[in-house]
């Protein structure tokens, strides 16, 4: 497939509004045959150019016309990270549509929120599970939705509604409509304005519903311009570019995979691989290797419990080598955290000892041997973690920002980077701490236009002088980074008048690698507690080589040595806070939390309202009461 | 991709024989190194450059082709055969009528080599084809036992047909590595004599060693690329799971029929350059001994694996050579020298009437096993070790050093 574009009649598009979509565009124009991404099928990483790309969104776009979808509709897509949900999210662009991604884990009753709420007309489902969540609510549940457009079409074909179609038949659909009208999706494009919405992004709700956050053409390019091509981002100060590699793999509807991925790709060229599923991940990085790559705490908490563990277990000569170059790298990462991020002489030396010997492999087999940025953020991380990780070598940060203000708030720049600290703010932005709480505002062209619908809850969402309220509570550092305590409404404060960010002390419980998720309570009681999950298989391969027998993951938990070694875990813990931060009794949870059982976000965020429910006996018994 | 090995992007560069740039220099090293061999210029090595270890090293290559014969048989389709004998002397038989002189009480048509070559290869084949209808319809030891049962056929056969094969115990010329263009008195191409090539003076063992080397590369070519193929494929589908590749559409029979054939193919044509290498072959040489050696070729070489056939050959074929040379070596110590050495040389050969060891060095006069019986007992003890220890042979072996590396800094 080459450029089959009616450039004959194409109107002038110099004074519209260069939205991402044009960016692609204008790569299927000087670029046409470089790669822009990949995905894996049938074993092997099927490659499109950026002229097939842009052929698909045209098409793909005429057909969202052929529809019925018009200006400011939108178009709300449920499926997991392939080409088409950034096809279709650019294609709704480009005829200054909106999209608004799901959450492939949403169950039915969120779907139906999710969908109504946003008002779509065409819904795109990936496979037979969505298409199920969407009409086993009822004929009547979706009054808005016209179209359920599917990807997949296996288990389906007996399905009888008349809402639903193929992709491919849609393509057709989009092709036929070219056909009889030629460049109306140019036409469309050129009128593009700068407060055209092209994203409803769903904050995760961790109270409350979930509300959709509307973000302009404008919230994206200022996101593009101080995120994507932050001057002294990575670590050899070059910008991204089609030579870069991206691991597309959390959900594209979340505003951090936006903007790592799609709107990278759109900005500056690179090639997204788009990984297989969320359980492939490790096995696609490896393959991949991304020069760029972002992951959530979650995500770094499980490679470093990995890497950990596989170190544990290799054999003699290995672990003595490896003795040997984990003391190099824990003598690296001390030594670079204290120099903001940059190697000494020393630091320096370790590392070309180190490197050959045992870290460039360690690299290459967890998928970062190439990376030249890495980047966490979504979630407070431990910094140990980033210790960890820097000290092999890998140039990872930490950054801040939020749905509400595009993600744009602050960075650690890879020669300025203070760990434990989420940055500096991006130069040139509003960024103010609040004198009275402390909450971290913002205020530039990156802050949203407003809730979805919802003018009450924007109204609250921003200060009298127009300042947008993050909700986060901040401190400086050195008066240049700036380090967040906790979420306003997270933070403890004991019956002794104490205040105490509980995820602190949660992440640094969730660095070891046999927990996974920590929760710790005490908001008006006398002390501190928390509820515990462990790891399943690291707990269960441990209980194996202690010839501890188990059934199930409850059975696990409840085991006498796991709590002994939780205990353990949690007085080390202790150690490294002062008195009135320190756990005095935790609880196991005996099963593994799930989104659908609610008590997780879509993002795998811990709902404390529905915990504490939840766990209300647990808890009372930790206080005595 | 070059910075990426892991990163396939199309099917074609995931099934390269050579993928990677350290393969593909690897490859040639050692190409270059087999090579240069009979020159006698490798340090260290120079004596395999002498004419009996040529000899050697080029029955090494004959027996190969074999065995990648037997590997796509056994290795691919997983179809256990005794029989592969019994093919080689179909092929040798074949190039004999047809490529050898006409002698006292045998026939022979005197045809130029490359009629008889592929001709043993492709009448081989056909017999196999032939055979194979009766043969896919049993598994496992039954298929074992069948094709055990044409060993013996094809002995009696071979010793019932003088005209052919010469008779028992006498046996029969075979053509030689000859190439002429139809009967001419002078070849345009010969093995059997010494000469020179590009000014380098080459021996007529040199010569031979060189040409089997060209058709073992060509045998491996082939099998790499039968291995890549639909067809390749479905040997593989058949070998793991017969039922399983019935039911994804692999035609069990049709495949199992051109495993054989393939099979016999290569066998045909090593029966046929054996014996113009030999030069003389008796019908009992296509015996049952033959077949094993075939089997723990691939047993100890690594079964499944090119790369194992050929280390198989190369081990199996050797070995006797090396413990002959190492008893001797034994013996020599255990005569002059002293220390812990000598003492374990002297436990290990027998040097006299009243020396008890284990190999004796003066067979008949002396306790223990001469070298032939030696040999026989160590091929017995390295093939149940192998089957116990070490499943996948030498490759296996290979695999588990290159998986030390490849997994560092970790384990799995």
């Amino acid at each position: 497939m080459t450029t089959t574009l009616e450039r004959v009649g194409e109107p002038d598009l110099s004074d519209a509004y260069r939205t991402v979509s044009w960016m692609v565009r204008d790569r299927s124009h000087s670029t046409p045959d470089a790669v822009s991404m990949r995905n894996k099928d049938f074993g092997i990483w099927q490659e499109r150019t950026w002229s097939d790309l842009w052929e698909e969104i045209v098409i793909t776009s005429h057909g969202l016309l052929a529809l019925g979808v018009e200006r400011g509709d939108v178009v709300s897509i449920h499926s997991e990270d392939r080409p088409e949900w950034v096809i279709v999210d650019l294609a709704a662009v480009a005829i200054r549509a909106m999209s608004t991604g799901l959450y492939p884990t949403n169950p039915m009753a969120e779907v139906q929120y999710l969908v109504n709420d946003s008002g779509a007309r065409v819904h795109i489902a990936e496979d037979q599970e969505q298409v199920d969540k969407m009409l086993d609510a009822g004929p009547d549940a979706f009054p808005n939705i016209k179209t359920i457009i599917y990807l997949e079409p296996r288990g389906l074909r007996s399905y009888d509604d008349d809402r639903l179609m193929f992709w491919d038949d849609f393509m057709e659909l989009g092709r036929a409509h070219r056909k009889e009208h030629p460049g109306t999706v140019a036409a469309t494009m050129a009128e593009a304005q700068a407060d055209d919405i092209v994203t409803l992004v769903y904050t995760s709700g961790t109270t409350g519903p979930p509300k959709g956050a509307m973000l302009s053409n404008e919230n994206a390019t200022f996101a593009i311009d101080n995120i994507i091509l932050a001057v002294g981002r990575t670590a050899d100060d070059k910008m991204p570019g089609p030579h870069d590699m991206v691991l597309t793999y959390l959900p594209l509807g979340h505003v951090a995979e936006r903007i790592m991925s799609t709107w990278t790709m759109c900005a500056s060229g690179v090639v997204l691989n788009f990984a297989e599923s969320i359980e492939t991940v490790q096995i696609n990085l490896q393959e991949i290797q991304p020069t760029l790559f972002f992951a959530v705490p979650r995500i770094w908490e499980k490679i470093h419990a990995t890497v950990l563990i596989k170190l544990n277990d290799a054999s003699r000569f290995k672990r003595l080598i490896n003795g040997f170059s984990y003391k190099l790298a824990a003598y690296i990462g001390r030594s670079r955290v204290k120099n903001d991020g940059r190697y000494t002489v020393g630091s320096r030396l370790a590392y070309w000892i180190g490197n050959p010997l045992m870290f460039r492999a360690l690299k290459e087999r967890v998928g970062l041997r190439r990376c030249r940025w890495a980047g966490t953020s979504a979630a407070p991380i431990a910094p140990e973690v980033i210790e960890f990780f820097m000290g092999f070598g890998v140039p990872m940060v930490e950054l801040y920002g939020m749905t509400e203000n595009a993600a744009v708030a602050t960075l650690n720049f890879h020669d300025r980077n203070k760990v434990g600290t989420v940055g500096e703010p991006y130069p040139g932005i509003g960024l103010r701490l609040d004198e009275e709480t402390g909450e971290i505002q913002t205020k530039h062209d990156g802050n949203f236009i407003g809730y979805w619908n919802k003018p009450e809850e924007t109204a609250e969402t921003f200060t009298d002088d127009g300042w947008l309220k993050t909700g986060d509570v901040g401190v400086w550092v050195d008066g240049t980074h700036l380090k967040i305590i906790d979420r306003i409404k997270h933070i403890i404060i004991t019956s002794g008048g104490k205040n105490i960010s509980p995820s602190e002390i949660e992440n640094s419980l969730k660095t070891s690698p046999f927990i996974k998720e920590a929760m710790v309570i005490g908001d008006g009681r006398k002390y501190l507690t928390a509820l515990v999950a462990i790891e399943y298989d690291v707990v269960g391969n441990w209980a194996l080589s202690k010839r501890i027998p188990y059934t199930t993951y409850r059975d696990l938990s409840e085991k006498p040595e796991v709590i002994e070694l939780v205990q353990g875990i949690v007085t080390e813990t202790n150690g490294k806070f002062a008195t009135v931060e320190q756990i005095k009794k935790f609880r196991m949870i005996p099963k593994e939390l799930d989104h659908e059982d609610g008590e997780l976000t879509a993002t795998q965020k811990i709902k404390r309202k529905t915990m504490e429910r939840t766990y209300h006996d647990a808890i009372a018994e930790m206080y005595g009461t | 991709m070059r910075t990426r090995p892991r990163l396939y992007v199309s099917y074609s560069s995931e099934m390269a024989l050579l993928p990677t740039w350290t393969q593909k220099i690897a490859a040639l090293a050692f190409l270059a190194f087999l090579v240069i061999v009979p020159f006698g210029v490798i340090p260290g090595l120079g004596f395999l450059s002498d004419n009996d270890w040529l000899k050697l090293l080029s029955r090494v290559a004959i027996f190969a082709i074999g065995a990648l014969g037997l590997h796509i048989l056994s290795g691919l389709a997983g179809q256990v055969s005794l029989g592969q004998a019994f093919f080689v002397g179909i092929g040798a038989y074949t190039a004999a009528v047809l490529g050898g002189e006409v002698g006292k009480s045998t026939w022979g048509l005197g045809l130029p080599i490359w009629i008889w070559l592929p001709a043993a290869g492709i009448v081989a084949a056909l017999v196999g084809a032939l055979i194979a209808p009766t043969a896919v319809r049993v598994r496992g030891i039954y298929l074992a036992i069948v094709t055990l049962g044409l060993v013996f056929f094809g002995e009696w056969i071979f010793r019932s047909t003088p005209f052919i094969t010469g008779g028992a115990q006498a046996g029969r010329e075979f053509p030689s590595l000859q190439f002429r263009f139809w009967k001419e008195e002078v070849p345009f191409l010969d093995f059997t004599t010494d000469g020179s090539w590009f000014g380098i003076s080459v021996t007529s063992e040199a010569k031979t060693y060189l040409l089997l080397l060209i058709f073992v590369i060509m045998a491996v070519i082939i099998t790499k690329n039968i291995q890549r193929t639909r067809t390749g494929r479905a040997f593989m589908a058949i070998r793991d799971r017969d039922i399983a590749a019935e039911v994804m559409g692999v035609a069990e029979a049709k495949n199992k029929l051109i495993a054989f054939a393939l099979s016999s193919g290569f066998a045909g044509l090593t029966g046929a350059i054996l014996g113009a290498f030999v030069g003389r072959l008796v019908p009992e040489g296509f015996s049952l001994f033959m077949s094993i050696q075939f089997v723990a070729i691939l047993l100890i070489g690594g079964i499944g694996t090119v790369s194992g056939a050929l280390l198989g050959s190369a081990f199996v074929i050797l070995l006797p050579r090396i413990v002959q040379d190492f008893t001797g070596f034994l013996a020599s110590v255990a005569e002059s020298g002293s220390g812990f050495f000598s003492w374990f040389a002297g436990i290990f050969v027998s040097t006299g009437i009243d020396d008890p060891g284990i190999v004796s060095t003066l067979p008949g006069t002396s306790p223990g096993l001469n070298i032939g019986q030696f040999n026989l007992f160590l091929y017995g003890l390295l093939l149940i070790g192998f089957l116990i220890f070490e499943p996948l042979g030498l490759y296996g072996i290979w695999i588990r050093v290159r998986n030390y590396w490849k997994s560092w800094p970790f384990t799995y």
